[in-house]
């Protein structure tokens, strides 16, 4: 990069450096507090402590790589830019073969398919376009409100307020969205339908030409 | 040589981006503008897409949780 150039433009403009404050010590204070609650909690249930630890590291590599789902829908449109469209893509292969052996190794042993299988249908678009106003709003999505929320961002404060409120109605109303929409749609486990390695394939080869189209889409525009 | 200062200050995550878009628009080869914002959102994209576009970038936090991001308008 023309860090020369970039020098020089920086001496035109007036700085307001301010001192910042040393935040280490607060850091290994909490770093502490995190283990210690940790330990609490194995004591009173194996789950709990498992996810408080899976908790505390989402947040962490959320606010660290500002990993955002909302912008990696929107950045191809507004920016051109499509790091954050690859990393979910990539995110999603990755779960995606994490929970096909989870569930491949349940169903092996006679048990059902875990997790959630869900029926698609209308119900989904609409709770998207809800779900998009409601992030242009209040300025993030669930993930980057909560981290943003972590960080000390009063605004968000206000939002993860509604969001509350939010899902508690949207809670209150299941039944009837259930009852119009999302009994009466399709709902299928591929790999119970075409079997085990074709689905694997399919869906890994529909995200691998999602990441190829993503890739290019973003090299595209820099010209 | 001209210098902008943008104030995103409050603004939600997509609208600094789109506000410096904008400015960067009318500005001359060689102006500098300085956006001013409080959204750790903004810090990723603004220069994500300023850099894709070939600017000069710089980015500074002023105070806690208070960034100004430099772009120098290349072409």
């Amino acid at each position: 990069m023309s860090v020369q150039a970039s020098v020089s433009s920086e001496t035109a403009v007036k700085r307001s450096p301010k001192k910042k404050k040393n935040q280490l010590p607060i850091a290994i204070g909490l770093l502490i507090v995190v283990i210690v609650l940790a330990v609490i909690f194995s004591q009173i249930s194996k789950g709990l402590a498992i996810a408080w630890i899976f908790g505390i590291g989402f947040g962490v590599v959320l606010q660290k790589s500002r990993f955002c789902f909302t912008a990696a829908f929107r950045d191809p449109v507004l920016t051109g830019g499509t790091s954050l469209s690859k990393a979910v893509l990539l995110t999603l292969a990755i779960a995606l073969v994490g929970f096909g052996v989870i569930q491949y190794i349940a169903v092996q042993a006679g048990k059902g398919v875990p997790g959630g299988v869900n029926p698609a249908g209308w119900h989904v678009a609409i709770g998207a376009l809800m779900f998009g106003i409601g992030a242009v709003i209040s300025g993030g999505c669930a993930s980057g409100t909560l981290m943003r929320v972590g960080e000390g961002f009063m605004m968000q404060w206000l939002s993860l307020f509604f969001f509350v409120i939010g899902s508690l109605w949207g809670a209150r109303d299941f039944g009837w969205w259930n009852k119009l929409l999302i009994s009466s749609s399709p709902k299928a486990h591929l790999p119970s339908v075409m079997g085990w390695s074709l689905a694997f394939a399919l869906q890994l080869a529909v995200l691998g030409g999602l990441y190829l189209l993503a890739d290019w889409w973003g090299k595209r525009k820099t010209r | 040589m001209a210098e902008y200062r943008l104030d995103c200050m409050g603004e939600a995550c997509p609208v600094p981006l789109i506000k410096t878009q904008k400015k960067m628009a009318d500005m001359k080869v060689g102006d500098v503008v300085v956006v001013e914002i409080d959204h750790s959102c903004a810090m990723k994209n603004v220069p994500e897409w300023a850099r894709k576009e070939g600017h000069n970038v710089d980015i500074e936090e002023t105070s806690e949780g208070e960034w100004e991001i430099y772009i120098e308008k290349t072409k």
